[in-house]
């Protein structure tokens, strides 16, 4: 019996990411795990006092992500894109393009349960934001580095945000998370690809793991429970 | 010839002819370089380009030059009058300063590490494996070459051959020596030793009989099979098979078979349509993928069992599909 289980960190691409791969892969697990238990508390609090305003100040931050990337993603491909292969360019656009159209599908379920979508940085993604505007400037792989560690972080909060939204009967986020996380398989395994292709020398892998290392740190300081505990007062 | 976005995007690449001539009798070697002169992207031995000819037909060839040189591609092409056109149009109308759509290189015949190598080539099967002995010598490992062809002229690369140093080669024309004599130097698994073998059908068939016990993963085979593959592959053209339905869908060669099954009301969740994501998977029941993707496993690609259609063809006239 064939296994038919897809795994993006297996994507082709070069041996950029070969004697770095193991701390890579540990990073990406820790990262979803964490994701995944804060998801899980938040829905648990979330169900003893449910209250759409709250579950709208959770979504910002998140919809907020999804044009940040934007943003970051055609920054990328202007300053960095030319040393890149026309397909990864392509499909860096075509990334991008989907994360617009998250920001969109996010902010209609904001809308919905009675919050505002973010034009600026909410407070509570401003050091994700910086993080990753910073590793832009600092390294033409770094940035994608970053995001590839919070791609793959999102996808450790889909089996809980499905569960939890369901108890409550929010089936329109739990259908827009759907085919987020459909395209979250694309970014993590393009962000793979491209990572493994363009990292040539030891100081590229270097400028990764810092990069990696740094948005796990953003992750676990955004992602406790005393952090979703803040939110839920603030709405 | 209407080609559609999916197509191009698959054939990025625009290629002069830089030169052309003859490699053996019957066969033709292409120097093909960048149009704007830059570098061609980095291959490994084993690889082959897509290449859309001017007269609308896709073919594959694989590339048989230095994987060191970046400014050109070398590919060789067999001469098959009774095809159905694609050889044909490159022996008698390609020139040289003419210009060919070509894909990235893709490698479904890896150069796996071994300590020892038995290389079997067959006439124009030669091609993926020069590369490969190339870089088996270069790194001064153990290396074996058994190649057969119709008769000595038409056997191409003799010369480059017997300038690589290191190995043992044993050149079989068959109108000297016969058929290759395939039992004498597989009569039995050598541990440690690899045997990749292209060429046609029938010599892969009789490899494969000859290597059937041996440990999984000790063969690896790409095949030549003229009557299937332009039967396929002159025009790029299958059919698929809808299991569910037993409806059959016509795929042209400019036609992704994911965007082909969408047409015909398949509703297949994807996302990439490039081979990376994974999400457009389906199972296959009949038939012989040819995958192109990014992420399948090896073992998921040997099995024939699923593919994905947002970038895989088909190597068989007929694919079903658990639609």
């Amino acid at each position: 019996m064939i296994d038919k289980a897809v795994d993006t960190r297996k994507v082709r691409g070069g041996k950029g990411l070969a004697g770095i791969e193991a701390e890579v892969d540990e990073i990406l697990d820790s990262v979803q795990t964490i994701t995944c238990e804060a998801t899980t508390s938040f829905f648990d609090a979330y169900s003893k006092n449910p209250n759409p305003a709250v579950l709208a100040s959770w979504l910002e931050t998140r919809c907020w992500r999804e044009i940040d990337y934007v943003f970051l993603l055609n920054e990328q491909i202007r300053r960095y894109g030319m040393g890149f292969q026309r397909n990864h360019i392509t499909l860096l656009a075509k990334q991008s393009f989907q994360e617009a159209e998250h920001y969109e599908a996010v902010g209609k379920a904001v809308e919905s349960l009675g919050g505002i979508v973010p034009t600026s940085v909410p407070k509570a993604a401003v050091a994700w934001s910086t993080f990753l505007w910073e590793c832009m400037d600092r390294h033409h792989l770094a940035a994608i580095a970053a995001w590839y560690v919070s791609e793959t972080s999102a996808s450790g909060s889909f089996a809980p945000t499905f569960e939890g939204c369901a108890r409550h009967g929010y089936n329109d986020v739990i259908k827009i998370y759907k085919q987020i996380e459909i395209d979250e398989k694309f970014h993590t395994g393009l962000g793979r690809q491209v990572l493994s292709t363009y990292a040539e020398t030891d100081e590229d892998r270097e400028e990764i793991l810092r990069a990696m290392r740094g948005m796990r740190e953003i992750a676990w300081k955004s992602f406790t429970p005393e952090v979703v505990a803040a939110t839920m007062r603030a709405a | 010839m209407d080609l559609s976005g999916d197509r191009l995007q698959t054939l990025p690449l625009s290629l002069v002819v830089a030169d052309l001539h003859e490699a053996a009798s019957g066969v033709v070697s292409l120097i093909l370089r960048d149009v704007r002169g830059v570098v061609l992207p980095e291959w490994a031995p084993g690889a082959h380009i897509e290449i859309l000819l001017p007269n609308g037909i896709v073919r594959q060839y694989s590339l048989c030059g230095d994987t060191g040189d970046a400014e050109q591609w070398r590919i060789s092409v067999l001469n098959v009058p009774e095809g159905r056109g694609g050889s044909k149009f490159i022996h008698e109308k390609l020139a040289k300063g003419d210009i060919l759509q070509a894909s990235e290189p893709r490698n479904n015949f890896l150069l796996e590490p071994a300590e020892d190598y038995l290389f079997i080539a067959g006439g124009i099967g030669i091609t993926p494996l020069l590369p490969m002995i190339r870089r088996v010598a270069d790194e001064g490992r153990r290396w074996t070459l058994l190649y057969g062809g119709r008769e000595r002229r038409s056997m191409a690369y003799l010369d480059e051959i017997e300038l690589i140093a290191g190995g043992d080669v044993f050149i079989r024309p068959q109108d000297q020596y016969g058929i290759l004599d395939l039992k004498a130097v597989l009569h039995e698994h050598t541990p440690r030793r690899l045997v990749y073998c292209c060429g046609p059908g029938a010599l892969i068939d009789a490899v494969e009989e000859q290597c059937a016990h041996w440990p999984k993963g000790t063969l690896h085979r790409e095949r030549f099979t003229p009557r299937t593959r332009e039967t396929i592959l002159e025009d790029g053209e299958f059919e698929v098979e809808l299991a569910r339905s037993g409806r059959r869908i016509r795929i042209a060669s400019d036609q992704s078979l994911l965007s082909a099954l969408e047409d015909a009301g398949c509703k297949i969740t994807n996302s990439c349509r490039a081979g990376i994501c994974g999400t457009c998977l389906v199972d296959v029941l009949g038939g012989v993928p040819d995958h192109l993707d990014d992420v399948l496993t090896d073992e998921q690609r040997e099995s024939g069992k699923v593919m994905l259609p947002c970038v895989s063809r088909s190597k068989t006239p007929i694919l079903i599909l658990d639609l």
